[in-house]
């Protein structure tokens, strides 16, 4: 019985998977190609010019974001798992919210509080004297402080799993060998962290290494930023590819690097059993410092820039700003994301499919080649879209498929990660079942696989369509004229600093985010 | 064979208990109890004395309080009554406790919590930081070679099986000569295969490093094979403290008696000085008052049957265990008593049977008390 539902999987399943893969990899091999051949003038020019000032940025960011993470990621983490106070629940839940924040909605937001004259100045000047200045939001140091805010709930989130899943037996059978207090923290807890920790921090540097929102409205020159610069100022598309490829490099080293250190890393629990640390109530003075502590922190990420935007969108309504226009950009992006979302479905579901049931050398290698879509920062996948368009399909050029295209091509790794273990969860058994009881391929599909899939392809479904809202370089690179999204306009208007326009949009996609971000956390603490 | 070695006391049926042996007493539980929800202690009114080189079992069923019993000792709960003197010092009482680190305890724990980030040697030498380099090393290369495990210093944990984890949680734990050892379900992580052996080996560990150890089990043949007395917990409760055999032949109570083997508790009424039930009559060894109630607890290895046909039990089942086989007979008032008898004596279910008990080994109960829990 076995052996028939396993040959009943159509070569055309591999066929479809084969192409896929292949049409994934194009655009990456295409940048590859271009930059390779761009010529010594081109690579020259750029060594002079711009290659050192653009590691030495991107270089810093990433080592300042990662440490401002590593603070405030663990410490929280560590607050509200080991520790009691008022409102512990609440934080803990309303800590992970700064992530359903763009970070071109944060750093347009922090331009504004930042800014010459703006608020947080004025505080500090009636505090440190009328001529006090704070440091200018373009900056390296207002890039760390938008670009940590954002980041920090994915070394808190998973340090806070780590901790909740820690075996407490280490730190009693630590103490009942004679080590204090902080000997137990440094020689047993935090070396048992430090996988999840360095996770979390994995997660922060690709983040920012491939980001451009906040860079870009920053000023703060990284390799995305100069690479959408090269694209749509200069039409350099050689120095464009240039640039990508070392981005790229930079982005793989650094993965290969964690995955080293991973497997180095690696602990084996010795038992499957656990008991839970105890939670210590927290004597007043600390409730009150933990508190205030985790209350500023979510002010900061998430409660002055949610605050701040809806009382813009307040002002811009009552000037008129929910406007045709308005709603057009809303649709606009309700149907691309929606589009691009059921297409990844689509053409994931096959993949996903032969990933989980044959897992092949060749299988699994297709879906690492679809997962290279997520080394392609946005600037880059759209660059590489679109010197590949206008050699191969020019009459394409400038049409939403393009730019469905590229969103597929940069989310689809996205929705394979929520829609794979969905499959695995199925047991060929079940499959195996239903064909005893009499019922054919199609019909096990629909009787048992689908229903048991649904949730798990519903989830990623709505993160396609979600990280769809919030893309900016691609769309800015790749739409058709006049064709504006709320991400775009957000951009537009902040960079120009028309901070009540943007408002309405970047609430809007705020607001349409946080139940996706609550939904895949209440997910992670379950499983944790 | 390390079994043997030990200085046992002989089994005594009924009588008075022999004395703990002697020694300094090395931990002392004053009326402890502990309670984890207000109300609701997890133990209660604790009193037990350890003496020096002694082993103590901590026996019971899940959820009685032995492991509780073993964190008090350990400081990882604060006691809600009582006190805990260890070598002497008041370590913990409702107003004052010393933290676990300041104890000179080791423990070792059920999963063993062997750091899975340090190598073997790391692991042992964990405690010992304060000590200089070479003296480290030197008093590791010694528990290894104790605990023969010498050449797999490098390894880490997960490259060990469970019973060479074992012994390197015990090496850590003996590695800075606590005071006392604490033991929490030492075996139930290994193959039941594993077993025997290992506790032989802890056994004859405990001995020859002259440790004082407290185990915590719910296996009886475990806590009869390793202590030299066995503090028996039911409900956060002490129900008995004693040497195994005292435990065994004497249980303080029915729940004893039921725990540590099987009994069969008949009725029985007190008439003319002897207690008279349907299979005979016992001697009246505590003095009860004619006319009262009575349970008398017989275990099976004390219960001889002889097919007649004048029998007044009834074989109603026969389980062959290999060096015995166990009958469950039916009495004519219809309770139940088993019988264990050698291995080839074999009746078919249905016998009629006379049933034969040696009273010397009978304990009694007054009737009402529950009879197991």
């Amino acid at each position: 019985m076995a052996t028939t539902v396993r040959h009943a999987l159509p070569a055309s399943l591999s066929m479809f998977a084969f192409t896929v893969a292949g049409l994934a990899g194009l655009p990456l091999a295409f940048v590859a190609y271009m930059a390779l051949t761009a010529g010594t003038p081109v690579w020259s020019r750029l060594w002079q010019t711009r290659i050192p000032e653009l590691l030495l940025n991107t270089g810093a960011l990433a080592l300042s974001v990662s440490a401002g993470t590593l603070l405030l990621g663990v410490s929280l983490a560590w607050l509200v798992v080991r520790y009691d106070f008022p409102a512990r629940r609440f934080w803990e839940w309303t800590l992970v919210l700064p992530l359903a924040m763009p970070t071109y909605v944060l750093a347009y937001v922090y331009t504004y509080l930042l800014g010459i004259g703006g608020p947080i100045e004025q505080i500090w000047q009636t505090w440190a004297g009328p001529d006090a200045r704070i440091f200018p939001p373009h900056s390296l140091s207002g890039a760390t402080l938008v670009m940590t805010l954002d980041t920090f709930p994915f070394v808190y989130l998973l340090s806070r799993t780590a901790l909740m899943n820690f075996n407490v037996s280490f730190e009693e059978v630590a103490q009942a060998c004679g080590a204090s207090r902080l000997r137990t923290w440094f020689c047993v807890t935090l070396p048992l962290m430090r996988p999840a920790i360095v996770a979390g921090l994995s997660l922060v540097v690709l983040y920012v290494v491939s980001d451009f929102g906040a860079v870009s409205l920053l000023r703060f020159q990284t390799f995305t930023y100069a690479v959408y610069q090269q694209v749509s100022g200069r039409y350099d598309h050689a120095a464009a590819a240039a640039l990508s490829l070392l981005l790229v490099l930079l982005a793989l080293l650094f993965l290969v690097a964690e995955r080293w250190f991973r497997q180095r890393s690696r602990f084996y629990q010795t038992t499957g059993r656990y008991r839970a640390p105890a939670r210590k109530a927290l004597p007043p003075l600390g409730a009150w410092l933990a508190t205030t502590y985790a209350a500023a922190v979510f002010a900061a990420s998430f409660g002055v820039p949610a605050w701040l935007l809806a009382k813009w969108s307040l002002a811009a309504l009552a000037e008129g700003a929910l406007d045709a226009r308005f709603l057009g950009f809303i649709t606009n992006s309700l149907l691309l994301s929606g589009s691009a979302a059921t297409l990844a479905i689509a053409i994931g579901t096959p993949l996903a499919y032969v990933a989980t049931r044959r897992p092949s050398t060749l299988h699994v290698l297709c879906s690492q080649a679809v997962y290279a879509g997520y080394v392609l920062p946005g600037p880059v996948g759209a660059l590489a879209l679109l010197v590949l368009i206008s050699h191969v399909a020019p009459f394409w050029y400038g049409t939403i498929l393009v730019l469905i295209a590229a969103y597929v091509l940069h989310f689809l790794p996205t929705g394979l990660q929520a829609m794979e273990p969905a499959l695995q969860q199925v047991t060929p058994n079940l499959e195996e079942a239903a064909r005893s009881l009499g019922y054919g391929p199609a019909g096990t599909l629909r009787s048992v696989t689908l229903p048991l899939v649904r949730g798990g392809f519903i989830a990623a479904w709505v993160l396609m369509f979600l990280q769809c809202m919030k893309e900016l370089p691609a769309t800015l690179l790749l739409r058709p004229v006049g064709y504006d999204t709320l991400a775009v306009r957000i951009w537009l208007e902040a960079s120009e600093e028309y901070y009540q326009l943007a408002a309405p949009s970047a609430l809007l996609i705020v607001a349409v985010t946080i139940p996706a971000i609550l939904l895949l956390v209440s997910k992670d603490w379950r499983a944790a | 064979m390390s079994l043997g070695q030990r200085q046992r006391h002989d089994a005594i049926s009924g009588n008075p208990l022999p004395d703990p042996p002697p020694g300094p007493t090395v931990l002392e539980l004053r009326h402890v109890t502990c309670a984890y929800e207000q109300g609701r202690p997890a133990i209660c009114d604790i009193s037990l004395a350890i003496r020096e080189g002694e082993i103590l079992c901590l026996l019971g069923p899940s959820g009685c309080g032995k492991t509780t019993t073993l964190r008090v000792i350990a400081g990882f709960e604060p006691v809600t009554a009582g006190e805990v003197y260890l070598e002497g010092r008041l370590v913990s009482s409702p107003d004052s406790l010393v933290a676990t680190e300041r104890r000179r305890i080791g423990m070792v724990f059920q999963d063993y919590a062997l750091f899975p980030h340090l190598r073997v040697l790391d692991n042992i030498a964990f405690g010992l930081h304060a000590l200089p380099k070479d003296e480290r090393q030197a008093r590791v290369s010694t528990l290894l070679a104790l605990i023969g495990l010498t050449g797999l210093e490098r390894r880490y944990p997960h490259e060990l099986s469970g019973g060479q984890q074992q012994r390197v949680a015990l090496a850590r734990a003996l590695a800075q000569k606590p005071a006392v050892l604490l033991l929490d379900e030492p075996f139930s992580n290994l193959d039941p295969d594993m077993t025997g052996k290992m506790r032989e080996e802890l056994y004859d560990l405990l001995l020859r490093t002259k440790t004082t150890a407290i185990l915590v089990t719910h296996d009886h043949e475990e806590a009869f094979a390793m202590a030299d007395r066995v503090a028996v917990l039911r409900d956060g409760r002490l129900e008995q403290f004693d040497s195994p055999e005292a435990i065994y032949h004497t249980p303080a109570s029915p729940f004893v008696a039921d725990f540590v083997g099987q009994a069969d508790f008949v009725p029985g009424l007190i008439e003319n000085g002897t207690v008279a039930t349907e299979i005979g009559s016992f001697p009246n060894q505590k003095g009860f008052a004619a006319g009262t109630k009575v349970v008398v607890m017989i275990r099976p290895d004390d219960v001889h049957i002889a097919p007649s046909a004048q029998g007044t039990a009834r074989v109603t089942a026969r389980q062959f265990r290999g060096s015995e086989n166990l009958y469950t007979l039916q009495l004519p008032s219809g309770d139940i008593l088993h019988s264990s008898e050698t291995s080839t004596s074999i009746y078919p279910i249905g016998t009629l049977v006379n049933v034969h008990v040696l009273a010397t080994h009978t304990v009694l109960f007054e009737q009402g008390r529950p009879t197991s829990a």
